[in-house]
């Protein structure tokens, strides 16, 4: 694909203008129960086709990124854990990568291994997530109970190696905060082992379905072309046979060593048609592939030092004295994550934070995926690119009367300390 | 890809158009290291459109993101690609910057060669109230509709305040 032209035909979608007689205006969300997030899509239809889209996000507003630009960098490594609850290594991994590249900080090969470890755990978990939210939009609610139920067990071996279900505060600058030590890689191993023995049965479960598939071929297709024009990331992109995964185009911690590709349909045997059903076959796929890649790490992973400035004091003062610039990429779950930092010699802040996740740049690939469905799959199309809003919108705006409030913050500190009170219910 | 040839190419489509680049190299992999480029540019803002059309036309770019940066009276827009992907280990990133000054914070559009760049043009417009001429649509996208402040301009921060919650003292500490 590399040196292939991009086709520049593709018009940029933009408000559906059809207006006629047989044309019906329909708002779906911001709060709709076929979301799982606030957007809001204003849909036209003609009978039960969809012409027309409108996309509007920005109602996950919360000002991350503002927030970040006024806050020391290990505060923000924090802050950006909160980015996203679901992939919530993939931002604080990127943002590291960045800050490492712009102050110069080297990361001790231990600690590649674990930053790889986690971040794959948490593909497994994400998708297996997406797969039961995926039965659910279709109607298929065994198949989602089935789906949580076995997520469970990646869920609860992240919480037996960092501490936590969500948020892991695994990655530090200049290397990880926890080790994982001997008596627990046996368990990581367990629980390989429980998803290699597993991952045939979701396939047929999903992939072997007649109801399942009668549901999902052919519908929210996004072709090869458009999905390189507009710049489609991760599974989404990946369906369409898009080959493109930062893991792979661009190696980072311990990827480089690693034999593996990018999945497409081609891999189930199949030509990708880029539809709902390619989606899932890349996401299951994609759950044994990680499954492969945490097991290389955790045999060839070298003992050693976890992090190359053990001491936060120091590690401030180092950034404090850092000056330049870096970019930071992450293949998450939903694709590419992307970090720009600049960091300016005594500014405790970072200068500039950019924030990039893969749902604003799969945003536009839902138009081409609505165009010519019908009303009935809207729920599975919108949830095919495996939308993450809170990550996409990180900017909070709230038109108030121009005045500070006060009583707000005292307000939810105390509502927190009576909810965390020991005794309370 | 290596760094080399899109430079090399770069200059002889741009001529003087390109004021600065430098090339920083990484080695990533702990068992078989291998290197990876990220490459900076700089361009007038009237070669943007030009620099872009020609990364389109030879290289196949991914755009990720357009970031920004207020630099008190210019604000600098670094265009973020990202070339040579589905390639192990070829993909580099490729960021094109440019300097606007605030007293006329405009550009051409790129949504016309990159239909990807339509989402980080609209957030641009309304973070930095820059506008970009031909936009196919120029409307808020993160903000309300209504919304006409632009939160990432440092000298319009008290005009933000204004309209935002604060929840945290902390954050007024240095105001």
């Amino acid at each position: 694909m590399n040196n292939e032209k991009i086709n520049l035909d593709i018009k940029v979608p933009t408000t559906c203008s059809l207006e006629t007689r047989t044309c019906y205006s329909v708002p779906i969300g911001p709060v709709h129960p076929a979301l799982k997030e606030p957007i809001q899509f204003s849909f036209k239809l003609e009978g039960e086709q969809i012409r027309g889209v409108d996309i509007k996000p920005g109602y996950a507003h919360r000002g991350i990124e503002y927030m970040g630009m006024k806050r020391n960098l290990v505060q923000v490594l924090y802050l950006s854990e909160r980015i996203c609850g679901i992939c919530s290594i993939s931002h604080p991994l990127t943002l590291t990568q960045a800050v490492e590249h712009a102050a110069g900080i080297e990361v001790p090969p231990r600690a590649e291994y674990i930053r790889t470890i986690i971040g794959e755990l948490e593909r497994i978990h994400s998708h297996l997530l997406w797969a039961g939210v995926g039965a659910h939009e279709l109607g298929f609610d065994t198949l989602l109970y089935l789906s949580w139920n076995v997520r469970e067990k990646v869920m609860d071996l992240l919480e037996q190696l960092t501490g936590n279900r969500v948020d892991y505060a695994i990655p530090i600058y200049g290397g990880v905060r926890r080790d994982i030590p001997e008596e627990k890689a046996h368990l990581a191993y367990e629980a390989l082992d429980y998803y290699k023995g597993l991952l045939q049965d979701m396939i047929d479960a999903f992939l072997h379905d007649k109801s399942v598939e009668m549901r999902t071929r052919n519908v929210g297709v996004l072709s090869y072309d458009d999905a390189v024009a507009l710049c489609a990331v991760g599974p989404t992109g990946r369906a369409s046979g898009v080959k493109k995964d930062v893991r792979w185009d661009m190696p980072y911690f311990v990827y480089g060593d690693l034999d593996f590709h990018a999945i497409t349909p081609e891999d189930y045997g199949t030509e990708p048609v880029g539809d709902v059903f390619d989606n899932i076959i890349v996401r299951l796929l994609e759950v044994d592939q990680s499954i492969k890649i945490i097991e290389y790490c955790l045999e060839n992973m070298p003992q050693g030092e976890l992090t190359s400035i053990p001491k936060v004091a120091a590690l401030l003062n180092i950034l404090k004295k850092a000056e330049g610039e870096g970019i930071g990429r992450h293949e998450a779950p939903r694709g590419e994550v992307f970090h720009y930092v600049r960091l300016e010699a005594g500014v405790e802040e970072p200068v500039v934070w950019k924030v990039k996740a893969p749902t604003y740049s799969n945003l536009m690939s839902w138009v081409p995926k609505f165009m010519g469905d019908e009303v009935a799959d809207i729920p599975i199309i919108a949830a095919s690119i495996d939308p993450c809003m809170c990550c996409m919108d990180r900017v909070h705006f709230v038109a108030q009367d121009g005045t500070q409030s006060d009583r707000l913050e005292e307000e939810l500190i105390q509502l927190s300390r009576e909810k965390t009170r020991r005794g309370s219910q | 890809m290596k760094p080399d040839r899109i430079l090399e190419s770069f200059k002889q489509a741009l001529g003087d158009g390109l004021l600065e680049s430098h090339v920083v190299e990484r080695s990533v992999g702990v068992v078989s290291p291998q290197t990876v480029y990220d490459v900076w540019t700089t361009v007038p803002r009237e070669r943007l459109h030009d620099a872009v059309a020609h990364l389109c036309r030879e290289f196949a770019p991914h755009i990720s993101v357009i970031s920004g940066d207020d630099l008190g009276d210019e604000v600098a827009l670094n265009y973020h690609f990202t070339v040579g992907w589905s390639e192990r280990a070829g993909e580099i990133t490729f960021t094109i910057r440019t300097v606007l000054e605030k007293t006329d914070l405009r550009l051409p559009t790129i949504t016309d060669l990159l239909p990807g760049a339509l989402t980080s043009e609209r957030e641009k417009q309304e973070f930095y109230g820059i506008s970009f001429d031909g936009i196919p649509d120029g409307r808020n996208l993160f903000l309300p509709e209504d919304a006409t402040i632009h939160p990432w301009r440092k000298d319009l921060e008290a005009e933000t305040a204004g309209q935002v919650k604060r929840l945290v003292k902390w954050e007024t500490r240095n105001e």
